[in-house]
């Protein structure tokens, strides 16, 4: 088999499919929309969103065109140890829940930089909410991405042109429709992911003779003799348990700073149903993300005893190929379908994020009095304008979709995520030691990834530097200590005391915590901090070793 | 005061947990392990297994305790003789 120009031979069909998804969400978009008549109802939904539908919609805004398209891809490229990478990110959602979610539900955040604002102040909401937007706008660049790839395979378009046209398509949908529109809409396009993933993940095995294709998502194991036979090194681990190392801190950690999954926490209705929606979120994203390993496994099988020929420029679209190949067309059409939902409810996600920071974070923070209509307004213009930066980013894309969304965790690591950490659960945490944590560690974190100076990396090996997870093992531990330290000292220097608000940040823990009283000695732990600022200490040298890669 | 020590404590080991039940690759390559589970290696398929029904045990598990540690945490404020009104929202 040749390499060749992969779409499909019958559009029509391809787009018949597509237009009748984007009526149903537009439908839905539109009757949940007329209930969004304050901010509030805008960003989480009324916050009165039942556990099923919250855990679905959390499962779709995290699984991404990067599920779909993007780790198959990788796949194909890094093989088992971009498996054992992605694993460990459905610890997302869990780990909000337990860490600080809870904690900011309570409170009646409407996201992390909300916290951020009242626990440190103005300033440092600002800044966070600055690199939010970056962080958003790289992991919405991957979505942009992906949704021209499917609609060049679908059309066979020039990729130039299904970015635009259905990139403002999809920019439109999302900002007519807010997020009520979209928590319903990613629990619909949940379950169109889930079958339209699997199912013909189902068909492909069966195609390529494997036994267990009715439960695609673990019973592959007949195919692995072969595998071994003509590709030995497929399940090689291939890299340094530093390399498995560096995994924690950029993505584990970093996925507790992404602004959009932690809203999802938000619009639960109450403590107990966002637990249970943590809970179907474990189980879905675990059934998906299982199913997308035997996608990449069966895809890089294919090439290996099956004579699939894929050329590196077509690696993202891996599953849409493997489809082509084995599966009737109408088939494709249906997956081409579930790829743009997935992108659709993340990227909703994303841009709604970038609507909250700029129209709630920033604008509302410096001009506290302007009208709610006014501030909805400039959410929706945010929403709108944050997809064209991210369609006029995708222009020139990176290499792999995914390296760009995994940049993005990376950096809400560094520059969110200790901040929500520590400030929950240390009351010494101060402005000073959050502003310096978020601006210094940003800056190293940007400094050493390949996209600014490419000859400033730590590891050189391409893809572990662009995906972050070389510059977040230094980054983020600076993050912690620069936070812990200087607020530590700051606390301690008499000329400082009347900008700081101790006595508000006591009792903004306490309260948030749900206790009724103050105690000193709680969430006041100097050994924990210290304990804290040791470890973080031995990871960044680390980090600055040779990685020997 | 147990209340608080729970919750912290609950926080600290159920965090550790989910890393580590996440990223049982990273143990793997540390102590690597030959041999076969279920028709696959033991150092791909643990990982998985583990990353989706290890996780998925362990969000049960912390929305039970989790639930356990507000009503604690309820009933030592309205020891207290605090009103209720600050109630979780």
């Amino acid at each position: 088999m040749e390499a060749q120009n992969w779409q499909l031979s019958n559009p029509i069909l391809g787009l018949a499919v597509v237009g009748a998804t984007f009526v149903l969400f537009y439908v839905v978009g539109f009757l949940s929309n007329r209930k969004s008549a304050s901010a509030k109802d805008l960003y989480i939904g009324g916050g009165n969103v039942g556990a099923f539908t919250n855990g679905l919609a959390m499962a779709a805004t995290y699984m991404s065109l990067a599920t779909f398209l993007g780790i198959t891809a990788l796949i194909l490229q890094l093989q088992v140890p971009f498996i054992m990478l992605w694993i460990q990110l459905i610890l997302a959602i869990p780990l909000i829940t337990i860490i600080y979610g809870t904690s900011l539900r309570r409170m009646g955040a409407f996201s992390p930089t909300h916290f951020i604002r009242d626990r440190y102040g103005v300033t440092a909401s600002i800044i966070a909410a600055l690199f939010m937007i970056l962080v958003s706008i790289m992991y919405a660049l991957g979505q942009m991405i992906g949704i021209a790839i499917t609609f060049e395979t679908l059309l066979g378009i020039p990729y130039l042109t299904g970015l635009f046209v259905f990139g403002i398509i999809i920019v439109g949908y999302i900002t007519i429709g807010g997020m009520a529109g979209a928590t319903n809409n990613a629990a619909i396009q949940m379950v169109i992911i889930a079958l339209m993933f699997i199912l013909p993940l189902g068909a492909i095995m069966k195609a390529v003779g494997a036994t267990g294709w009715y439960f695609p998502p673990l019973f592959y194991s007949d195919m692995v003799p072969a595998m071994l036979e003509s590709l030995p090194t497929f399940f090689d681990y291939q890299f340094s348990p530093k390399w498995y190392f560096s995994i924690i801190p950029a993505l584990t950690i970093g996925a507790l700073g992404l602004p959009h999954l932690a809203m999802r926490v938000y619009t639960a209705s109450n403590l107990k149903s966002a637990r249970s929606a943590m809970v179907w979120f474990a189980f879905i994203l675990g059934l998906v993300f299982s199913a997308t390993y035997a996608m990449g496994f069966v895809g890089v099988y294919a090439t290996a005893t099956q004579g699939l020929v894929i050329s590196d420029g077509d690696a993202d679209k891996l599953t849409i190929i493997l489809n082509l190949v084995y599966n009737p067309e109408w088939v494709t059409a249906l997956v081409i379908a579930g790829a743009i939902s997935a992108g659709l409810s993340t990227l909703s996600g994303n841009l709604l994020a970038i609507g909250a920071l700029i129209s709630q974070d920033i604008i509302a923070t410096l001009k506290p009095n302007i009208p709610e209509r006014l501030s909805l307004r400039i959410g929706f213009i945010a929403i709108f304008a944050g997809g064209l930066v991210s369609i006029l980013l995708a222009i020139e894309p990176p290499a792999f979709l995914v390296v760009s969304i995994l940049w993005a965790f990376g950096l809400a690591g560094v520059t969110n995520a200790p901040l929500i950490i520590v400030g929950v659960w240390w009351k010494e945490a101060n402005k000073f030691g959050a502003i310096a944590a978020s601006v210094v560690g940003g800056a190293i974190y940007i400094i050493v990834s390949p996209f600014v100076f490419p000859s400033i990396v730590l590891t050189g090996h391409g893809v572990t530097d662009g995906m972050g997870l070389s510059g977040a093992m230094l980054a983020v531990p600076i993050s912690f200590i620069l936070l812990i330290v200087v607020s530590y000292i700051t606390n301690r220097m008499p000329g400082l005391q009347n900008k700081l608000t101790k006595q508000s940040d006591i009792e903004l823990i306490e309260r948030i915590h749900g206790w009724k009283d103050i105690k000193s000695y709680r969430y006041n732990s100097t050994i924990g901090a210290g304990v804290t600022v040791v470890v973080s200490a031995a990871i960044a040298i680390w980090a600055l070793m040779p990685w020997g890669m | 005061m147990k209340a608080y020590k729970k919750e912290v404590q609950f926080t600290i080991w159920m965090t550790a947990a989910f890393i580590l039940v996440g990223n049982v690759g990273l143990i793997f390559s540390i102590f690597p392990v030959d041999g076969m589970l279920f028709g696959f290696p033991v150092m791909y398929i643990v990982p998985i297994l583990m990353g989706w029904f290890g996780v998925f045990f362990l969000t049960i598990v912390a929305g039970k305790i989790g639930n356990r540690i507000d009503d604690e945490i309820d009933s030592e404020n309205d020891a207290l003789g605090v009103s209720d009104e600050a109630k979780d929202v």
